[in-house]
């Protein structure tokens, strides 16, 4: 048993190391408007790779910019400085080969399960028959058979993260931002989601970026855990977790991945 | 892992555990609907409970007016009012006019002036509602609008549009587009930004952001306009008939009054409230087929 790995990371690229990166994200700042332009900062001069099919969280204590980081990669957030590229081209925008999983589920109230995953399918001009077919592929893949036709509001925390996990995979997308999507959830629920996310990750091999504030969730999800610390974000440090899944959770090795993240946290 | 569907982490599992039998009798629960017991009681206190206190009032009046306890010609008991009402329909008043072609009337006046409120006051303020600038432009303007007593307009009304339907209709329109107004560019504001970022991610043109999400979210708002504008209409219609009119509810109220009929005064007031009632009742009724997502959790 090899003790974790450590890359102490500052100015320089924190990289995949595989060969042709999915996302490069390049000496990023993000300034919002605020009085004191140092509290504005959310993001200072960033720069990360995520490879291919890698699963890359970001993790730090509210303020570290990770979430403002995803928003860029979404193209919902405009960096001021730097660039962002998926596969080469700089994102200019939102685009389908990026689906986004939000804390609070966003889930539409006034549509059903089944056609909150079609959502998008419906904006891309699938044929009905086709889109409930493909819908319901999804609703067997994240367990949700039985509850189709129900509303939001009457399926718990956890059924409605299925459902927006499901509606962000309809279209397909390659890479799959994921922002404390499971933050809201109690403990059982949550480690029951982290199971299904895995199992979802290694049946449609995606990209995945997820931002979340629990260490054990980072260390039981990702190939690479990114420390960010904050005023202003910055990356601090990357830990890959070495591992082959499915992770033990109460493991010694795993509780030496906890203390070196928490050391790098603090 | 599959396990979450079936241990009951849902909002009905954990109401079983914690509603006690005695909560449940003030704060009714999902619960109570799968007991029948509950379901039979729940039901009595929902329709016998209101239909109980209006009959203890009835039969109050009915009997302090029998004992001489007050005028009949100021204060008519339920049973003149009823016979009043039937003698109405008969005979009418002024004669021919019968209850149903006053409230036929009134009907007809209100039902234009909220339409064309609707058909203004829908578009207009989604259109505000989405435009920070126009908004912020509009609103003295709504404020002030919406402050001016429909009614003293009356004169300027019979003015501009003259005695007869057009001054009423305006004037039901005005008082009905404000207040519709205000509720629909709140809706078209208050769109959750999450569900507009989660939109943008899934490919949502700005036509689909307006119809599928904007829309959609507003549509409680506008509910809400929908029923605050028609109680209104129906308060300003029987002052807008006051003049210029023999027909409509407000024009008989009027009329009676001058005849010192008290007994048709209140045959009118009740027909009002009828409408009143039994809109309210549609209106629901059509927002809970529309909106079922909106429901409120009973």
């Amino acid at each position: 048993m090899q003790s974790p790995r450590v890359e102490r990371v500052t100015e320089a690229v924190a990289n995949a190391g595989s060969a042709r990166p999915k996302i490069e994200i390049l000496q990023v700042s993000k300034q919002f408007p605020a009085e004191d332009p140092a509290r504005g900062l959310a993001v200072s001069n960033v720069s990360l790779t995520v490879g291919q099919n890698e699963f890359v969280s970001l993790l730090g204590r509210s303020g570290c910019g990770k979430t403002t980081l995803l928003n860029m990669i979404a193209g919902l957030v405009a960096p001021t400085q730097g660039q962002i590229a998926i596969d080469g081209k700089p994102v200019r925008g939102p685009g389908p080969d990026r689906g986004m999983v939000f804390q609070s589920s966003a889930l539409f109230p006034w549509l059903t399960a089944i056609d909150n995953i079609e959502f998008g399918l419906v904006n891309r001009g699938v044929p009905k028959v086709e889109r409930r077919r493909h819908a319901q592929d999804l609703i067997s893949l994240v367990q949700l058979s039985g509850f189709e036709s129900k509303y939001p509001r009457e399926l718990s925390g956890g059924m409605q993260q299925r459902v927006a996990i499901a509606r962000a995979l309809a279209l397909d997308p390659e890479i799959l931002l994921m922002d404390e999507p499971f933050g809201a959830l109690d403990e059982l629920t949550r480690a029951e989601m982290q199971d299904e996310l895995l199992a979802i990750w290694q049946k449609r091999t995606k990209t995945v970026v997820f931002v979340t504030h629990s260490i054990s969730e980072a260390i039981f999800l990702s190939d690479r855990v990114i420390v960010m610390s904050p005023h202003p974000g910055r990356i601090r440090e990357q830990i890959v977790i070495d591992v082959p899944r499915p992770r033990q959770r109460a493991s010694v090795q795993f509780a030496q991945f906890y203390e070196t993240i928490q050391r790098a946290i603090e | 892992m599959s396990d979450t569907l079936g241990t009951g982490s849902g909002p009905d599992g954990k109401a079983k555990a914690t509603v006690a039998p005695g909560q449940g009798e003030c704060r009714p629960s999902i619960e109570a609907e799968r007991q029948p017991g509950w379901a039979v009681s729940r039901h009595l206190r929902q329709t016998g409970l209101p239909l109980l206190s209006v009959a203890v009032i009835l039969a109050f009046w009915e009997g302090a007016a029998q004992l001489g306890l007050f005028d009949a010609s100021t204060i008519p008991p339920p049973s003149r009012v009823l016979s009043t009402v039937w003698e109405l329909q008969t005979l009418g008043f002024p004669r021919g006019s019968s209850l149903l072609t006053h409230m036929g009337s009134t009907l007809g006046r209100v039902a234009a002036g909220y339409a064309l409120a609707a058909v203004l006051g829908i578009p207009l303020g989604m259109l505000i509602g989405r435009s920070l600038r126009a908004s912020r432009m509009v609103l003295p303007i709504v404020t002030f609008a919406r402050s001016v007593a429909t009614l003293s307009l009356l004169p300027l009304a019979v003015l501009w549009f003259g005695v007869g339907e057009e001054s009423k209709v305006f004037l039901i329109t005005y008082g009905c587009f404000w207040v519709l107004l205000t509720n629909v560019i709140d809706g078209a504001k208050n769109v959750d930004p999450a569900l507009i970022r989660a939109a943008l991610m899934l490919d949502t043109s700005p036509r689909a952001m307006f119809y599928r999400v904007i829309l959609p979210s507003a549509l409680p708002y506008i509910f809400s306009g929908l029923r605050l504008a028609l109680g209104l209409g129906f308060m300003v219609i029987v002052g807008v008939e006051l003049i210029g009119t023999s027909i409509g509810l407000g024009a008989l109220i009027s009329q009676a009054r001058t005849f010192y009929r008290m007994d048709l005064v209140f045959a009118g007031m009740v027909a009002i409230a009828l409408f009143g009632l039994l809109i309210a009742l549609g209106l629901s009724w059509l927002e809970r087929l529309l909106l079922p997502w909106a429901r409120e959790s009973k």
